[in-house]
This record gives C-alpha cells, sequence and structure tokens, in this order.
C-alpha cells in the first residue's frame, strides 16, 4: 500500500482511467518517452493500468543526440530493469545535414530534430495514438489541450475545432486520417509530480538534484556543459557550480538553476516554493511568442 | 538553508488552514456572455490569490503594455488566453484548465468561451466542473447566452452556481441595479436543479470583491468571491449509492490471470461479494481486487482497479459489473436530454453510436420531442435540433444497454452521441428515463423464455458457466435478428 494524498491518488486513478480507455480503443498507440521525471511518472502510471500484464505498447524516444549522457544511461536501465520494449528514433536527414543547436535557432533545430523526426517515427510505426506527459499547468497553449488530443493528417493541431471532451467519457473514434496524441497527466502540476515521485519512491535521472557541474553563463541561463561539442565564445570557461535542472531536454538549450537540493525532499520543497515558472528554463520556448502553439500546430506534442 | 526551513513552515500553515477548511479540490467553472469579463475576472483572481509566477507577470505585464486596452493597467485576460488566434483577436475560443492553491484549497479553474459559435467548448468545461460561476455585465443583465450557459451547467449536473455580476464600477456601484439583476437571476433559476446559488457584486478590473472586499460597495455583506469559494462544498456526497465499475478492458497475464479492469463509478464492493453483469443477467462472486501496490480487500467510487471473479463471464469492454439488488436496466429505449455540439445539425438520416460508460451501442432511431427555448427557458414542441441546442430526445437502441439514470448515478446515466462517419462527438446528454424491451408483456410481444431456447437452438448447452454464457449469447442474438424485422421480444431467463 503506498501512503498517497487523496489528491493525488484521485489524479493517479484519472490517469490510469485515460491509459486503459486509450488502449481500448487504439489499434497501435505508442508511449513518447523523453526520460525526464513527467515520462517516469507517465510510465510508471502505465505499469500501474495494466499491471499484472505487459504493457500493451512499445516506448518511442526521439533522441536529437543532444540528450545528456545521464539520460541516455537513465533510459536504458529503466528499459531494462522493467523488460520494455523501445523504440529510439533519430531524424538521420537532420543529422546529415548537421542541424544542431549551435548553428541554428531554436526553433530550425527544434523543427528537424524534434518536431520532423517525432512525426517520422509516428508514420514509421503506423501508431494512431501516441502518449505524451504533457500536462496543462506547463504552458498557456498546453492549458487549452483535450486529454484525447486529435491531429489532422500530417500531424497538424487544429486548435480552433478540439472535439468535445464531456465528463469521464473519451471518444476515441478516428476520421479519415486522424491520430491523436493522449495526455494522461493533463490535470497534474509540477508540485504533483514531484510529490508523486517521492511517495512512490521512484527513481529520475540524476540531473534533477544538486550537484557541482560545469556551467556557462549565457544571457542570464546557465548552460552546463555535457560533453564536448561544446562551443565556447572567446575568454569563456566552465566553472563548476551547484546546479540541478527543473526539466530535461538538449543539453545546449536547458537552462539549469542554482540550487541545493540534494534530494528529492529538498527539490519537493524547492518546487513548491519557486516563485519562476517550470519552463522559464527551456529555451526553445522564447524563441518567438506562441511558440508552442507553433511546434504544436506543426505536429510536436 | 533557510529558503526550505521557510518553506516548512509556510506548508505547515497552509496544512493547518486546509485541515480546518477541509482543502477539497474545487474544479470551478467560468461562463456567460462574450465581453462580461470572464478572463479578466478568473486573471484577477490568479493575480490576487498569488497563482502567478514572477516571469508569468512580467510576460503579462509587457503584453499589456503592448496592447494597451486599458491604458497602462494589466490585461489580465493575456493569462488565460493562450492561443494566439485569442490574443491576436481578444476573445476566448477554447477553455482554458488553471491550477492553483490558497491557504485554504486546491483549485481548478475551467475558463470557458462567451461566443455563442464556441458553446460547444463550453459545454466541454461545465462538464467537468463541480461548481459554475456565471457572469454578467451590470449594464445589461442576463443575456440570451447567459441562459443558454446557466441550461447547460444544470444539464451536465452542475447544483451550485455563483452569479458574479461585474462591471459594478460602470453602474456607479448601484446597489438598486445590483437588486434588479439578483431578482431576475433568482425567477430564472427556478427553472433549473441547482441547489445553491449565490450572488455576488464585483469588478475585476479594480479587484473589488474578488480577492479583498470593495470599499465602494458597503451595502453588500456577503462574502467575497474569493471567500465563498474557499468555503463551499465541492459536492454532495451521496452515501449508499449502488456499486458500478463500467469494464474497460479485460487484462490477461501469466498464471492464468484474467481480470476485469476499470474505475468504479459509485458505490464499494468487497471481496467475497456477489456481482452481476448488468446485461447477460450472469453473476459471480469477487475474488480479488488486484492493483501493482498489492491486493485490496474493499474497492470505492474513483478507484481503478482490476476484479478478478470466481467464475469467468464471457464479458467484454461495456459490460457494466454492478451489485445484485440494485441493477442498471438493460434498456433499449430512453429519454434524454442533450446539448447539441456539432456544426452539422441532427439528421434522422444518418447513423449515431451511443457512447455510454464504456460503451458504444449502435442507434436505431432519435427523435427529437422538445427544445429549451432560451428566452423564456421552457421547453417547446420541436423535431429538429441543431448547433448549441438543448434538445428532448427519445433514443432507440440496436441492442440493450446496462443503464442508469442520470440523477441517480451520473458517471453510469451520461452519454456522448458519435457520428458514425467520422467518429466526430456530435451532442452530450443526460438519460432521464429508461425502458428494458421496448414493448410490454402482453399483446404481440414473442417472449423468449428458457423452455423456448432450450429446446432448439441451446439444446446442445449445458450447465457449465461457459454454457450458460453462450446460452445468453445467443438468445441475445436471436432477440436482435427478430427485431431488426419488427418483431418485439422480450428476453426471460
Amino acid at each position: 500500500m503506498t501512503a498517497l494524498t487523496s489528491h493525488l491518488k484521485l489524479l493517479e486513478a484519472e490517469s490510469i482511467h485515460i491509459f486503459r480507455e486509450a488502449a481500448a480503443q487504439f489499434r497501435a498507440p505508442v508511449l513518447m518517452y523523453s526520460i525526464g521525471k513527467d515520462s517516469t511518472v507517465l510510465l510508471h502510471l502505465a505499469r500501474k493500468a495494466f499491471w499484472p500484464a505487459k504493457l500493451p505498447f512499445p516506448l518511442l524516444h526521439v533522441d536529437t543526440t543532444w540528450k545528456f549522457r545521464d539520460m541516455i544511461a537513465f533510459r536504458d536501465r529503466t528499459v531494462r530493469e522493467f523488460g520494455l520494449d523501445l523504440i529510439v528514433h533519430t531524424n538521420h536527414d537532420g543529422l546529415a545535414r548537421n542541424i544542431n543547436p549551435f548553428d541554428h535557432p531554436p526553433s530550425v533545430y527544434t523543427d528537424v530534430m524534434k518536431t520532423v523526426a517525432l512525426r517520422q517515427a509516428l508514420d514509421a510505426g503506423g501508431f494512431d495514438a501516441a502518449f505524451g506527459g504533457a500536462r496543462r499547468d506547463e504552458e498557456a497553449s498546453r492549458a487549452k489541450e483535450r486529454v484525447f488530443s486529435f491531429r489532422a493528417a500530417g500531424h497538424r493541431w487544429e486548435p480552433r475545432r478540439q472535439r468535445p471532451e464531456m465528463w469521464q467519457l473519451l471518444n476515441g473514434r478516428l476520421g479519415k486520417g486522424e491520430t491523436v496524441r493522449v495526455f494522461p497527466l493533463s490535470n497534474w502540476t509540477e508540485g504533483d509530480v514531484w510529490r508523486y515521485i517521492a511517495l512512490e519512491k521512484l527513481d529520475v535521472v540524476p540531473l534533477y538534484f544538486a550537484a557541482e557541474r560545469p556551467v556557462v553563463v549565457r544571457n542570464g541561463q546557465l548552460i552546463v556543459v555535457d560533453d564536448e561539442r561544446m562551443r565556447f565564445e572567446p575568454g569563456e570557461k566552465p566553472v563548476l557550480r551547484q546546479v540541478r535542472f527543473r526539466t530535461l531536454g538538449c543539453w545546449p538549450l536547458t537552462a539549469a538553476i542554482e540550487s541545493d537540493a540534494v534530494d528529492i525532499e529538498s527539490v519537493v520543497e524547492e518546487t513548491l516554493a519557486a516563485r519562476v515558472s517550470e519552463r522559464a528554463g527551456r529555451l526553445i520556448d522564447h524563441d518567438m511568442a506562441g511558440a508552442m502553439e507553433m511546434k504544436k500546430r506543426e505536429g510536436y506534442f | 538553508m533557510h529558503v526550505a526551513a521557510l518553506r516548512e513552515e509556510v506548508e505547515a500553515k497552509a496544512a493547518a488552514a486546509r485541515a480546518t477548511y477541509g482543502g477539497a479540490l474545487l474544479r470551478l467553472l467560468t461562463c456567460g456572455s462574450v465581453d462580461d469579463g470572464k478572463s479578466t475576472l478568473i486573471g484577477r483572481l490568479l493575480w490576487d490569490a498569488a497563482g502567478v509566477s514572477e516571469d508569468q507577470r512580467a510576460a503579462v505585464a509587457l503584453a499589456s503594455h503592448n496592447r494597451a486596452v486599458n491604458g497602462e493597467k494589466i490585461d489580465f485576460s493575456l493569462l488565460l488566453d493562450g492561443l494566439q488566434a485569442e490574443r491576436e483577436q481578444g476573445i476566448t475560443i477554447d477553455i482554458a484548465w488553471r491550477y492553483f492553491e490558497t491557504r485554504a484549497r486546491r483549485f481548478i479553474i475551467i475558463d470557458s468561451p462567451g461566443h455563442e459559435q464556441y458553446t460547444r467548448n463550453m459545454a466541454t468545461g461545465a462538464s467537468h466542473a463541480d461548481l459554475a460561476i456565471l457572469l454578467v455585465d451590470a449594464r445589461h443583465g442576463a443575456k440570451r447566452q447567459t441562459r443558454r450557459h446557466a441550461a447547460i451547467c444544470d444539464l451536465v449536473g452542475i447544483k451550485k452556481v455563483v452569479l458574479a455580476v461585474n462591471k459594478m464600477d460602470e453602474v456607479g456601484w448601484s446597489e438598486a441595479r445590483y437588486r434588479e439583476i439578483e431578482a431576475d437571476f433568482r425567477g430564472m433559476a427556478g427553472s433549473f436543479n441547482f441547489a445553491q446559488v449565490t450572488i455576488v457584486p464585483v469588478a475585476a478590473l479594480t479587484g473589488d470583491n474578488v480577492v479583498s472586499r470593495s470599499t465602494e460597495m458597503s451595502w453588500y455583506a456577503g462574502p467575497t468571491l474569493l471567500d465563498y469559494l474557499e468555503a463551499v462544498d465541492p459536492e454532495a456526497v451521496q452515501t449508499d449509492t449502488p456499486f458500478r465499475m463500467p469494464v474497460q478492458l479485460v487484462l490477461r497475464a501469466a498464471g492464468d490471470f484474467r481480470g476485469y479492469a476499470g474505475t468504479v463509478t459509485s458505490g464499494r464492493i468487497k471481496t467475497g461479494e456477489r456481482i452481476v453483469d448488468a446485461r447477460s443477467g450472469l453473476g459471480a462472486t469477487l475474488r480479488r481486487i488486484s492493483t501493482m501496490d498489492g491486493d485490496r480487500s474493499f474497492a470505492a467510487k474513483g478507484d481503478a482497479v482490476t476484479l478478478v471473479l470466481d467464475t469467468d463471464l464471457d464479458i467484454s469492454r461495456g459490460a457494466v459489473l454492478s451489485e445484485v439488488p440494485r441493477r442498471p436496466t438493460n434498456a433499449d429505449v430512453i429519454e434524454t436530454r442533450l446539448v447539441w455540439l456539432s456544426e452539422t445539425p441532427f439528421d434522422p438520416e444518418v447513423g449515431y453510436l451511443l457512447r455510454t460508460a464504456t460503451d458504444l451501442t449502435p442507434v436505431t432511431s432519435i427523435s427529437v420531442s422538445a427544445l429549451v427555448d432560451f428566452e423564456t427557458l421552457a421547453a417547446t414542441p420541436a423535431h429538429a435540433c441543431s448547433m448549441n441546442d438543448i434538445a428532448d430526445c427519445r433514443i432507440l437502441l440496436g441492442r440493450p444497454a446496462a443503464i442508469d439514470l442520470f440523477r441517480d448515478l451520473p458517471l453510469t446515466g451520461n452519454f456522448v452521441l458519435v457520428s458514425a462517419i467520422d467518429g466526430a462527438t456530435v451532442a452530450g446528454g443526460v438519460i432521464t428515463w429508461a425502458q428494458a424491451g421496448a414493448p410490454q408483456v402482453g399483446d404481440n410481444v414473442l417472449v423468449l423464455n428458457r423452455e423456448l431456447l432450450a429446446r432448439g437452438v441451446c439444446a446442445d448447452l449445458g450447465e457449465s458457466p461457459a454454457d450458460l454464457a453462450e446460452f445468453h449469447r445467443r438468445a441475445q442474438e436471436v432477440a436482435a435478428l427478430l427485431r431488426s424485422v419488427g418483431v418485439p421480444v422480450l428476453i426471460e431467463i
């Protein structure tokens, strides 16, 4: 028996309900696994939803080749531990064109290595539904999402034409060419995710905990140098600082925060006390107004 | 680590406050006609009750300055209108979900659009809410769209409504004007099943009576909006409701594991108790309640569990497991009240499917009997319905489905109508009356009883659970075939 609060129990049951509704109604679902804290909770809930049966769908990781090394190690460990079926996809065309976060603006890099890559992987696998860990509290356009978020042919999100979604009834009948993004964590907040990780004693990538890491400061953002591909500006030298991450993505585009939170309890405390929103550290979201909505329209989850 | 220490103290205080208030989650809808100031009101609530982070504050302050709709003031609606089209046009298109906590409780705020063309989004939001704040502009009072929204709140089962009389600053904080709107709304609310109606005069732009008490309206002695929202009880907890668990899927695993996965929608169940599949009438004893955290001895409303039975009922997704004494109706005719959501009007020639809890049932026919008139709120005879209408309909089903009445058990008494052509959700509604086997026993009804079936169709079947399941399956099939050529049939086995 777990010692979840009544609120987390409610959220957990709702997410399990969503997983089961999707698995029952869609022909070929896949779980978009991006290794971070939300994916960790997502995967845990999926295992609960179908236990003692095996997960009735594979995991998909879109690897831009710029993820933190700790993330990839964690991913591989998780897959081994739970005996999961993992698909790793990289946009090789983008790689051949050397699309990278240093030479290209975040919008171009994200479009090619994440959005296009995701579309390629979903099409290649013939998936009609993809679970994602997006939460409505993350960002303004995500606050507008349905739990079953329908995408027209080409994975386009049409925010003006979302399907009504009443009560607990999730209608998964697809029209021609349509696919669905399914968001079981829609009603979770960042605080809920951390409290759940703490109470369920889930393992997360060590980058979420404060440690001394090599940091350079750019435009006021702390960038941790994760490998030798870092492009230093003249005179720039990494300095060891006590930092951690609130969200994880591609290392050149994900800013760290200064923190002394070295364990789960202090991370929970810090999160609940935070005065700045979570995605403030996501450099790709600041590229232009409505950046997330643009990405979603083009097929990003 | 002084930040953490400070936080601990704050958390402890918050926890103590929540304990005194009960602290239950409140899902809150804001609705009303366009331009009555919904997004501004909620933005103000978030801003003043500290639900906004520093970077969001800065971004909104900057964007407000660029837009300058209120001169130098903050445009609070920017906190909610998250779509580009919304920001460009200055309107709300789809519902926005916001999450925040105060010292007293957690809130989910569902901000819904006022424009008539986006009513389907408002209906989506309303169906997830415990309580609705209905806004009116003090200068105009309740409009047609206000009444439509109130009717939709009523339809989806909201029992508590707050009328926020907004823009009181624009009518010189006039008590007389407020009393006029109050009387009008109390009269109108009588047409609905609301259990509690509260009326608060506010000015969202200045914040009067939203979080802080207004100094302009000393004649008002009631609570501020936030005071009320922090204290209100989210739902009347129903006790002693019958057990229901709609089956979502059948889980099979190693060691002959076979369990029915679903969420309990009402009541509770213990291991060792008898349960029945309402559609086939087959019963079994509950052997295990299985979860990844270990087996449990009981499950109650809201729990997502997997039930293992002592005998193998041949049932699948769509079945409703229920307690034996108080079962759902195995209905093939239902009376409903629904809100039509699709841009394409109701067409009796088009195929529809009825989606109840986890079941999808083909619809034989739908006939509209009345529409709600949004001027008088009376039901008036009608035969057609189109987008944003609220209609009373009789629906004949292609096969019986396990159905409860919405007023008794909302989660097994609600439905959406699905287009058989493109899968779209065209309407959402509630079941107000249900009847098993359209015809009554009596004239010209063929009663399919055990003897009749055992004589031939089921002559090869014995008494084993598998055979009994097959017996019931054949009975349903025979009935369906006969009904399809117009023979009224009643199954009595």
